[in-house]
């Protein structure tokens, strides 16, 4: 135990060097134009922070002057406006006057869009002032209640009624909802003024909202009628699209400066390969592990004290700062494995734009579906989302979205240290060749290949519920099929990539029993790594569709066996096993005749997979 | 100290060492010489844990090379010394002792002591604005700052100019002088021959020739014989006027056996002339090195195919190259 800790204190003490080295130098090499861009990412994050907490980006700010009198019932309204800039009645540089009587405003274009934006600041001042109503029976009277309907029962545009839920322009609450898809049942809006429809809240309520502008499917802008006509145009800062913008705004603030924490971090990766500087490090006391903790260190230490800068800035919680540490984990995870794969700076700004891309995608994307699906929650973003929203997020939630990023994160590192030595830091392989190097630096023995597998579960789980969330959006008839062949690509590659980097480096032999060999023990981790996802369950995503295609027993997950026997539950759940063993002994005896006869094997494991799946589906009904 | 046995080291298909043999003993200096691409470098690389042996072991220290105990022990030069650029010369070799547990003011005066013998100033200068002879002397610096028992220097003198591989040379004779123990690659063999105690010749990844500069010489060198006689025969030539003396003609034959000077003695006698003059040439440990690597199995005829066109070709251009310049040694 003590042996233990003293070689702890001693790993942790090195780290601390490295990375106080990291940092001493990086402050040294720091050149004004790279601290100036620096400077801006951060103030660009901070604008849109602030713009987003401020109540939305207002690049209209006092774009209109009102001459208005300050004792004037719409004082408040325009004063509380950002588009209008109160004046006095006297200023002659006003493009609206309003007096106690009437209305004045000049008959140019200027003038009209002057008047619109009155307008929409005085119904929307009216609203706030409905909304701080105590009696909010008294405020609305009206009660909407929404019902989803499937997307086949829905009446074609053209043929829809007029009206619908929620207040027509300056129709006082004549719809009757019906036939719409938002089929809102019957909403009215009772408002004198016209503003009706406000019952309604959320994605629901814009929907709602939407069919009063004659059946076009769209978010409405202001999202009430205007308060003196039927206009629906409105400043960005009063959109109010079916999902929590400003929230949402919000989260994405997280993500900027990651983007350039990893340009910063690739490029120090990448200066220890370059030239042999690293070399000299390699042949110090110290382990290849230690050096890449101490040089990520301080980016990822930056990365958590933005963070939280950000969290304290947009009021954010633990919450927040515990979903997003692990994306920004994530992020240099990736960045770490692909300075240690590019060959060129060249190659690491493509590097860097991928990861960049792709993970922004993968966490942004999914969280503007936060109060639309679960499939939302595969996004650690979607959390932030609602923290910032004021939810509680349940501990299981929290662990189904952070899970696979964190374990992703991890294995990249382990793989990316495998590869932490000269013969792979200083020459020019070709990436793939060293993509299957680095899985081979992580097999020593045959059980190896089980760890491997089980191993690559986190990037299974992501690129599957990836593949969801880029496809649920399509008709399920044509969803399903390519859900199931996409599960079946990903996880015969993820079966079989490390087998064959291993007959590859010449560690096993050859041989069709060499073969079935790893191929049983690839299928063996698979099957016991796919057992841990089964916290997929706990964020209800097998209440999708997708989800029961994608996690169904051939998938990642198990089923849960509800009125069937225990012999048939016993199969199902050992079923997954001989699937995964059999195609992997395919790929191995494949991998172990070449790489062109490993082609082949994958196309046949993968065959093999989607039947498997076809047939579980439709036993599955 | 060292001890090495049927290492080995394929890249791919290309064997770059095949089962090397040798042991270094403690307080000795030993070269290991060859052309580019002889597989010294990844020898040497093999020896300090930075390379993964393809088969065979090594012991070095008494440890596995990749053990980290024995790098506190080990002072490693590579042949290009990348420098972090920076960094000023003392605050890199005072980040390199941290990293092996070296005091600061050890290290300074450690590292403060190397740099005043090998005549280095502005130690607080930026290590970018030093010129390559100051950066290698940094790194050779930076080799000792943990003390180490063994020193690995990979073509310590390399692009360097005469005066400074002479102050470098003459520090590795010193290191020798305080019981360390260097092994060392070179492809210009006078450096080794002036300062190594053992040798081992290297060619396309194999051993060819091993042993002190002198048992070399003895097995594998050519020593010849010019005789100089006063008549001409059949088998000499003229010689110049340096060796002709009190107005006698000058020939010279030159033999490689005492029998052929005898026979030469006998036909100058017999042409009424006489051996005026016997000089003995021993060969150098360049010229055993070119002869013996002229005299090397190709690949196809040692293994039956080992070796790839490319590093075949290439060892041979520099063997070319280095016969077509001469070498001014023997």
């Amino acid at each position: 135990m003590t042996d233990l800790r003293t070689r702890l204190v001693a790993h942790a003490r090195t780290v601390l060097r490295i990375a106080r080295w990291e940092v001493s130098r990086s402050a040294g090499t720091l050149d004004r134009r790279t601290a100036v861009i620096g400077l801006v990412a951060v103030l660009v994050a901070g604008g849109i922070a602030a713009g987003a907490a401020g109540g939305g980006v207002a690049l209209d700010r006092d774009l209109y002057r009102v001459g208005i009198a300050s004792d004037s019932p719409y004082y408040d309204a325009v004063d509380q406006s950002s588009t209008l800039d109160p004046r006095p009645v006297s200023d002659p540089n006003v493009e609206l006057v309003v007096s106690e009587t009437h209305i004045s405003v000049a008959d140019t274009q200027t003038g009209r869009a002057a008047y619109s934006a009155f307008r929409d600041a005085v119904q929307s001042y009216n609203e706030r002032q409905m909304a701080r109503e105590e009696n909010q029976s008294a405020a609305f009277p009206v009660v909407v209640d929404l019902q989803y309907r499937e997307r086949a029962a829905l009446v074609p545009a053209g043929s829809r009624v007029d009206g619908g839920a929620g207040g027509g322009g300056g129709e006082a609450g004549t719809g009757d909802g019906g036939g719409t898809d938002a089929g809102t049942g019957s909403g009215t809006s009772g408002d004198a003024d016209g503003a009706g429809g406000t019952a309604t809240d959320g994605p629901a309520a814009s929907d709602a909202a939407a069919a009063d502008d004659g059946g076009v499917d769209a978010p409405s802008l202001g999202g009430m009628a205007s308060l003196f006509g039927g206009d629906t145009s409105g400043s960005p800062a009063s959109i109010s699209p079916p999902f929590p913008f400003a929230s949402l705004v919000l989260a994405f603030a997280f993500l900027v400066p990651m983007n350039f924490v990893i340009q910063a971090y690739g490029s120090s990766v990448l200066n220890e390969r370059i030239n042999r500087r690293g070399e000299l490090l390699l042949v110090a006391p110290i382990s290849p592990g230690d050096i890449v903790a101490g040089k990520t260190l301080p980016y990822l230490l930056g990365t958590v004290a933005i963070t939280i800068a950000i969290a304290a800035a947009v009021g954010g919680g633990v919450v927040s700062v515990a979903a997003v540490v692990p994306i920004g984990l994530l992020f240099l995870a990736s960045t770490f494995v692909g300075a240690m794969f590019a060959r060129s700076f060249k190659e690491l700004t493509f590097v860097t734009v991928t990861v960049s891309v792709f993970l922004t995608t993968y966490t942004f994307v999914p969280a503007i579906f936060t109060n639309v699906t679960p499939i939302a929650l595969i996004s650690p973003l979607t959390l932030v989302v609602r923290d910032l929203a004021g939810e509680s997020i349940p501990l299981g939630e929290f662990l189904f979205s952070v899970g696979p990023i964190l374990l992703a994160a991890g294995v990249l590192f382990l793989l990316g240290v495998g590869v932490y030595r000269e013969e792979d830091m200083f020459t020019q392989r070709p990436v793939p060749l060293k993509f299957l190097d680095a899985l081979d630096s992580r097999i020593s023995r045959a059980r190896s290949v089980a760890t491997l597998s089980a191993l690559s579960i986190p990037f299974v789980f992501i690129a599957e519920l990836l593949a969801i969330a880029v496809l649920f959006v399509l008709p399920v008839d044509l969803t399903v099929p390519m859900i199931l062949l996409a599960v079946a690509v990903i996880e015969e590659l993820a079966k079989s990539l490390h087998v064959l980097a291993a007959f590859e480096k010449a560690r096993f032999s050859r041989t069709l029993r060499s073969s079935l060999v790893l191929g049983g023990l690839s299928g063996l981790g698979f099957f016991v790594g796919e057992k841990f996802t089964a916290i997929a369950q706990l964020a209800g995503l097998q209440s999708l569709t997708l989800g029961q295609t994608a996690f169904a027993p051939s998938g990642v997950g198990i089923g849960d066996g509800t009125g069937v026997s225990a012999l048939v539950v016993l199969g199902l759940f050992l079923a997954p096993l001989a699937l995964h063993a059999v195609t992997a002994s395919v790929t191995a005896f494949g991998a172990s005749r070449g790489r062109s006869a490993y082609g082949v094997a994958l196309a046949g494991a993968i065959a093999i997979h989607l039947v498997y799946n076809l047939q579980v589906v439709s036993a599955l009904g | 100290m060292i001890t090495v046995e049927n290492l080995r080291k394929t890249y791919g298909d290309f064997p770059a060492v095949v089962g090397s043999d040798f042991s270094v003993e403690s307080g000795e200096v030993f070269g290991i010489v060859g052309p580019n691409g002889a597989g010294k470098t990844t020898t040497l690389k093999m020896l300090a844990g930075l390379v993964e042996p393809t088969g065979g072991s090594a012991s070095v220290l008494g440890y596995d090379p990749e053990e980290p105990a024995m790098r506190r022990k080990l002072g490693f030069l590579p042949e290009e010394s990348p420098l972090y650029e920076d960094m000023t010369a003392r605050s890199y070799l005072r980040f390199f002792a941290d990293l092996y547990d070296v005091p600061r003011d050890v290290a300074d005066e450690r590292t403060g002591a190397v740099l005043d013998r090998l005549d280095l100033e502005y130690r607080d200068r930026r290590l970018g604005d030093m010129s390559k002879g100051m950066k290698r002397k940094v790194a050779i610096a930076r080799s000792l700052v943990n003390d180490p028992d063994l020193l690995i220097y990979d073509e310590p003198a390399s692009g360097l100019d005469p005066l400074t591989t002479n102050v470098v040379l003459e520090f590795v004779r010193e290191l020798r002088d305080e019981d360390k123990t260097v092994v060392f690659s070179a492809h210009n063999l006078f450096h080794v021959e002036s300062i190594c105690d053992r040798v081992v010749i290297m060619n396309r990844g194999e051993i060819i020739a091993r042993g002190t500069v002198p048992e070399i010489r003895a097995e594998h060198g050519e020593t010849t014989y010019r005789v100089f006689t006063t008549v001409p025969l059949p088998e000499t030539l003229p010689a110049d006027d340096e060796v002709g003396g009190e107005g006698e003609e000058r020939h010279v034959a030159v033999v490689d056996e005492m029998a052929a000077v005898e026979s030469l003695r006998e036909a100058a006698g017999a042409a009424g002339g006489r051996v005026a003059d016997i000089r003995t040439d021993e060969a150098s440990l360049e010229d055993i090195f070119l002869r013996l690597a002229r005299e090397a199995p190709t690949t196809s005829e040692a293994e039956g195919g080992r070796g790839t066109a490319a590093a075949g070709d290439h060892v041979a251009g520099e063997r070319e190259q280095r016969v077509a310049g001469g070498n001014g040694q023997s």
